[in-house]
């Protein structure tokens, strides 16, 4: 089939797309097509949060859908993530996690929406996010043990005199290898799938170009099977749909363990 | 060649996958009292392990 030939130019084209292009300004000091939507993102989640707000102060109990759904959400935050991890100190920790979990969340559902892109689908936002939270739970750390204490506590008690040190120059190796873990895997999760998405999509559409030669037979079969690649990008964009939830509760749920890490005793 | 290295380093990341969920579903069906805790760690398990397939599937884009 010759649509298949004319695949790799396309997928090629869509990736191109994908880099960020400055709208304001240039790349250094400007707005390119992410963090447009980042901000379009951000005073959707102020709204929300600002007409949540009222409508709760509005009665004692809450009411209608908006508030309790909104609830809802916090509560799961709240239980789930927070409460979970850390048993005695989330009341300090919940703001933070919560922030986090609301905006990647918020950010990778306007990705879904076909013709926006994801804040989070550039490298530059989900660095910033992760290293974000990197100096939080280093702040916590050091917070509690002072800041030599702090590197030394990666060291395990109760090992032997030369292994001890091994195993804490390791314990230090990962605890900077989190930021590029907690931020890769976030760009990749998004990124990947808007690029099967985009994938599924373009084939869709080459074969059911078939018809600008003409209604013939084949153009007929052509639609048949650009169908049957429509259902295959829907089920494709549902899970994505579900990825996009997922990846907001990992990361959130990733940075509560790493403050619990930080926070425990040992 | 790229694709064919995608291929094969997504079976790593596939049998983890698969290991975990089945560990998870093996143990939810012996204490199903302790489906939420499992669920969680699962999930960041997944996580994990799904980030292997992702870098590798960025890498055979982008190389």
């Amino acid at each position: 089939m010759p649509e298949f030939d004319a695949l790799p130019e396309e997928v090629n084209e869509l990736v191109e797309s994908f880099i960020a292009t400055p709208v304001v300004g240039d790349t250094n000091f400007g707005i390119t097509q992410y963090t447009f939507f980042m901000f379009i993102a951000v005073a959707i989640m102020a709204v929300v949060l600002f007409v949540f707000k009222k409508k709760q102060a509005a009665s004692l109990v809450p009411q209608g859908r908006f508030v309790n759904g909104v609830e809802y959400v916090i509560e799961f935050c709240r239980k789930d993530l927070v409460e979970d991890m850390l048993p005695k100190t989330w009341r300090q920790h919940f703001p933070f996690i919560a922030t986090v979990f609301f905006f990647i969340l918020i950010n990778n559902l306007m990705g879904v929406i076909p013709g926006m892109h994801p804040g989070t689908g550039t490298m530059g936002v989900t660095v910033a996010l992760a290293l974000i939270s990197f100096i939080y739970f280093i702040y916590v750390g050091v917070k509690k043990e002072g800041g030599w204490g702090y590197i030394k506590s990666l060291k395990p008690k109760g090992v032997p005199f030369p292994i001890d040190w091994v195993v804490w120059l390791i314990e230090l190796f990962s605890t900077f290898l989190r930021l590029v873990t907690l931020s890769v895997r976030l760009f990749c999760n998004m990124f990947a799938g808007h690029v099967v998405m985009g994938t599924f999509a373009i084939l869709a559409s080459l074969f059911i170009s078939r018809f600008a030669q003409g209604v013939t037979l084949e153009a007929f079969t052509g639609a048949g099977i650009s169908l049957l690649w429509l259902l295959v990008l829907i089920a494709i964009y549902a899970v994505e749909m579900l990825v996009a939830v997922i990846q907001a509760y990992v990361f959130s749920l990733l940075s509560a363990v790493y403050i619990q890490l930080a926070e425990e005793d040992e | 060649m790229g694709v064919i290295g995608y291929g094969i380093g997504v079976i790593g990341a596939g049998l983890g996958i698969g290991i975990a969920a089945y560990g998870a579903t093996t143990s939810m069906a012996r204490q199903p009292e302790v489906q939420g805790r499992l669920f969680t760690v699962f999930i960041l398990a997944s996580a994990f392990v799904e980030a292997l397939a992702l870098i590798g599937f960025v890498v055979a884009l982008l190389g």
